[in-house]
């Protein structure tokens, strides 16, 4: 049973609000029942989910919502998620990029890590969650393994902090045009300077908005490249 | 028009200064005071502040004094050499002109932080390890050549039975003539089987010192020995704040400077601690001479620092720590001005990041004695909490509070001192609030002049709970949007909502003392760390309720009870089973200084606390983002649930007067 363009957009409605209202069982209803159309299930994900957790970063900016409402939203995210995916057609998404990351060695908070992860997940990006307290050298050996087109590194602590620039330093050796966005607690825009790193973001959403930034200007490189060539 | 970021330590204010401004003006219009007497007619020379020179991570700011504009004749001329080359400046002649940080020591700064380290009572009979025996000896004849020391010690045995072994050597070079000066009467101090001083005559009453090094406040307690009371008290910010304000940021700086940054942050808490001991002495009128013993507790990188050890490895996972057993150090290595042969003793660490002060936390409250099961809060820059009692045994967990509990990182957040507000009443119906300064005795509403500088960290607690019970804020710490209320307004700068405590006219700061969205959210993260490391403690013992709260710390006896437990801060209680206790810390440093007994039990009693280290339980991320909310998402608090029922629903009445 195909679903016509009225039944889309008001379960993409209920699975946007969903996400942003933590209604799990709405979520979930509407993600089934989108399944049991038969239908692609690209746009419930991009245009229902995403959309819905765009909005939840948009109020996490605003203050309005703080971290308890982001991780609730999450979960009725995932849950979409879980039964949205497995029956989606794969196709390219555009500027979508591969990212690693991790909380350095000798950090273990890593709420914040999780939630910028997760924004990265719903934009589509590749991600490689390393975890936390990750040994510095594992970021390196990740990135050449995967060739990300970022490494985001985080720390809670300004103790840990100081293992970033070397692992900035091992990465931009090997791979210069590896972008690197640091972020945590501690950081701020002179310390991003100071360590050699690309970006910092103060919040998930507006991470994902410099990561996307940074893809597309590394695309441009590439482009550039091979043109030349 | 450019502008620069200044600090100034050791209030941590810190904000954009336009450049040119002089440091006085910055002070001013960050709410540090500074004196200045002449009012900037440069005849005062009061006005002295210090930079301090480096890259701080912390800040990201690189200070140095060519920051400033250049020296001035008048400069020359009421600043010494030394303070010349020590980087002193008169705030009110040099101007600005690059990033700075700037420390203001205490002579100049204008309004002293108040005390709240007071000592408590003890609850233990004294019982020192450094005892005090009057002997009287017949001098040396050809028939009895003796020599002076066996002489003494046998004295001892026979007049007192107590055994001696050994004596300081600097206590024997003086011994000699000291003992004939007093024609052989004498009164001999004994430490741990040590001869330590030989002084003449009877020696009736005698001093120690207790030391409570906290990451901010450095608190000395010198106590009578014979009665185990604390006969004078005195109280320093710890000097260390320039280098970082929390130990983080110190362990850092540690790293950053090899070589020199330890010891740096060494010899300025030493000197502290020496000028302290000066103080306390003079104001007995006795002499450092007459102390032998000092008892130190602290926080692991403090202890750390204090007995100028690596701090790095507690600054990073698995926070290990040089040494975990009590330690005993002469005086005299560590450069301490006590006695010559006086001695150390600094506490056990019982994990990473529960230190010395919080054996101290234990040994003073002793909840493994107890019958009923004991949350203990130990409030401070970090929060250390023990939970436990005889049958459970003792957990103990370290939260990260941060420092907004002690009103720093709030927008408006100051020490405990005068002019800060320190508790709050906000009216349920026309939101209007009444607040008291410290050092004034009337509320605001009913005093003249009010000159509110900012808000210490009682009254931060205090602003949040009362917002919530007057619904300007939710359960998730949202402002309403219908909450009637002029104070309610939004920050032009940034469209974040915030709540007027004070109108301009109220404050000695020229401009409105608010609470922002962010001041609550920076609250929350500390109230719900502390409930979450209760929780995962309670998962641990099994257990779904706990009987009592005990909050510890300078600043826990300051707090509001009620505002604490509606904010859900630890999980519910009667009223009347949430004690404060001051700073229990510096009651332990005392109780191991005057009772031997007590200070085996910390060795001891440390080692059998259980650490849990929080990141690792899975549980944890959700379990602190449940305790975010007030006073929870989920869990019930029945003491304060008539008081939930009452706050107004300004989303519901807005309606209600809409249809109306």
């Amino acid at each position: 049973m195909a679903l016509d363009s009225a039944k889309k957009s008001e379960l993409l409605k209920k699975l946007e609000q969903g996400v942003v209202e933590f209604e799990d069982d709405e979520v979930r209803d509407a993600a089934q029942e989108w399944v049991d159309s038969g239908e692609d299930t690209y746009d419930a994900i991009f245009d229902g989910l995403v959309a819905g957790m765009e909005e939840v970063g948009r109020l996490f900016s605003a203050q309005e919502y703080f971290v308890p409402e982001m991780l609730m939203a999450a979960d009725s995210l995932y849950i979409g998620l879980d039964i949205l995916k497995p029956h989606m057609v794969a196709r390219d998404s555009g500027v979508k990029g591969t990212v690693v990351i991790g909380t350095v060695q000798g950090d273990v908070h890593d709420i914040g890590k999780n939630i910028v992860k997760m924004m990265f997940d719903v934009a589509g990006f590749n991600v490689y969650d390393l975890g936390r307290d990750v040994a510095l050298e594992d970021f390196l050996k990740k990135q050449l393994e995967t060739n990300s087109d970022i490494v985001c590194l985080s720390a809670m602590m300004t103790t840990t902090m100081m293992g970033m620039p070397k692992v900035i330093e091992m990465i931009k050796e090997k791979n210069p045009n590896c972008r690197i966005m640091i972020g945590g607690a501690p950081i701020t825009d002179d310390i991003v300077g100071k360590f050699g790193a690309d970006a910092t973001a103060k919040d998930a959403s507006n991470a994902l908005e410099e990561a996307v930034k940074m893809v597309v200007s590394l695309r441009e490189i590439q482009k550039e490249a091979n043109a030349k060539n | 028009m450019s502008e620069h970021t200044v600090i100034f330590q050791p209030s941590g204010r810190r904000g954009k200064i336009a450049k040119g401004a002089n440091l006085l003006d910055a002070a001013r219009s960050l709410g540090v005071e500074i004196e200045s007497i002449c009012g900037e007619k440069k005849t005062c020379g009061k006005c002295k502040v210090q930079v301090e020179e480096g890259f701080f991570e912390k800040y990201g700011v690189d200070s140095k004094v060519s920051n400033l504009s250049g020296w001035t004749k008048d400069e020359e001329r009421m600043l010494s050499l030394a303070e010349k080359e020590n980087k002193y400046r008169l705030s009110c002649l040099a101007h600005v002109q690059g990033d700075l940080l700037v420390f203001v020591p205490e002579e100049s700064r204008g309004g002293k932080q108040v005390v709240r380290k007071k000592a408590g009572k003890l609850k233990h009979k004294p019982d020192p390890s450094l005892t005090i025996h009057y002997i009287e000896m017949k001098a040396p004849t050809l028939h009895d050549p003796e020599d002076d020391y066996l002489r003494v010690v046998a004295a001892l045995k026979e007049q007192h039975g107590v055994a001696a072994d050994r004596i300081d050597i600097h206590c024997l070079r003086v011994m000699a003539g000291a003992l004939r000066q007093a024609q052989w009467k004498v009164t001999v101090f004994l430490l741990r089987g040590e001869i330590v001083r030989v002084a003449p005559g009877k020696v009736e009453t005698y001093y120690g010192i207790a030391v409570d090094i906290g990451t901010t406040t450095v608190a000395a307690y010198l106590t009578d020995l014979k009665t185990g009371r604390a006969v004078a008290t005195e109280s320093k910010m710890n000097p260390q704040v320039i280098y970082g304000e929390d130990v983080m940021s110190r362990i850092t700086y540690s790293m950053q400077n090899p070589g020199t940054g330890l010891e740096k942050m060494h010899n300025a808490i030493i000197n502290t601690l020496n000028e302290m001991i000066g103080s306390l002495v003079e104001e007995h009128m006795i002499t450092r001479d007459d102390i032998l013993e000092m008892v130190m507790v602290c926080n692991t990188a403090m202890h750390h620092i204090l007995l100028k050890l690596d701090p790095q490895y507690v600054g990073v996972a698995p926070f290990p720590t040089a040494m975990s057993k009590a330690l005993d150090v002469r005086a005299r290595d560590l450069g301490i001005g006590i006695n010559i042969s006086g001695s150390i003793h600094v506490l056990a660490n019982e994990a990473g990041f529960v230190g010395a002060d919080n054996c101290g936390v234990l040994i003073a409250e002793e909840p493994y004695n107890s019958e009923e099961l004991m949350l203990i809060i130990d409030i401070g820059t970090n929060g250390e909490l023990l939970l436990g009692s005889k049958k459970h045994g003792v957990l103990s967990c370290s939260v990260a509070t941060g420092p907004a509990l002690e009103g720093a990182q709030i927008k408006f957040g100051m020490r405990a001192a005068p002019g800060a507000i320190e508790k709050v009443e906000i009216d349920q119906e026309n939101l209007e609030p009444r607040f008291k300064v410290i050092g004034k005795e009337l509320w605001n509403i009913d005093a003249a002049e009010i000159e509110a500088k900012g808000i210490c960290g009682s009254g931060i607690i205090d602003v949040v709970s009362e917002m919530f019970r007057a619904g300007i804020i939710d359960k998730g710490g949202r402002f309403s949007k219908h909450a009637p209320s002029e104070r309610i307004r939004k920050d032009p700068q940034n469209g974040m909502p915030e709540y007027v405590l004070a109108y301009k006219k109220e404050t000695s700061i020229g401009k409105d003392i608010v609470v922002t969205q962010g001041d609550v959210r920076a609250i929350q993260l500390a109230v719900g760390s502390i409930y979450a490391g209760a929780v995962i403690m309670m998962h641990e013992h099994g257990v779904e309720k706990v009987d009592k709260v005990v909050l510890a710390g300078a600043f826990g006896s300051h707090l509001n009870q009620f505002s604490c437990l509606l904010m859900g801060m630890f999980p519910d209680v009667p009223l009347d089973k949430i004690l404060s206790v001051g700073n229990a810390a510096g009651d332990g440093a005392r109780l191991c200084l005057v009772n031997k007994q007590k200070r085996a039990e910390a060795d001891v009693m440390a080692r059998k606390v259980r650490y849990l280290e929080l990141t690792v339980y899975k549980e944890f991320e959700r379990v602190f983002m449940k305790a975010m909310q007030f006073p929870h998402m989920e869990d019930q608090f029945p003491t304060v649930q008539h008081v939930l029922d009452e706050i107004p629903d300004w989303k519901k009445i807005a309606k209600e007067k809409e249809k109306a």
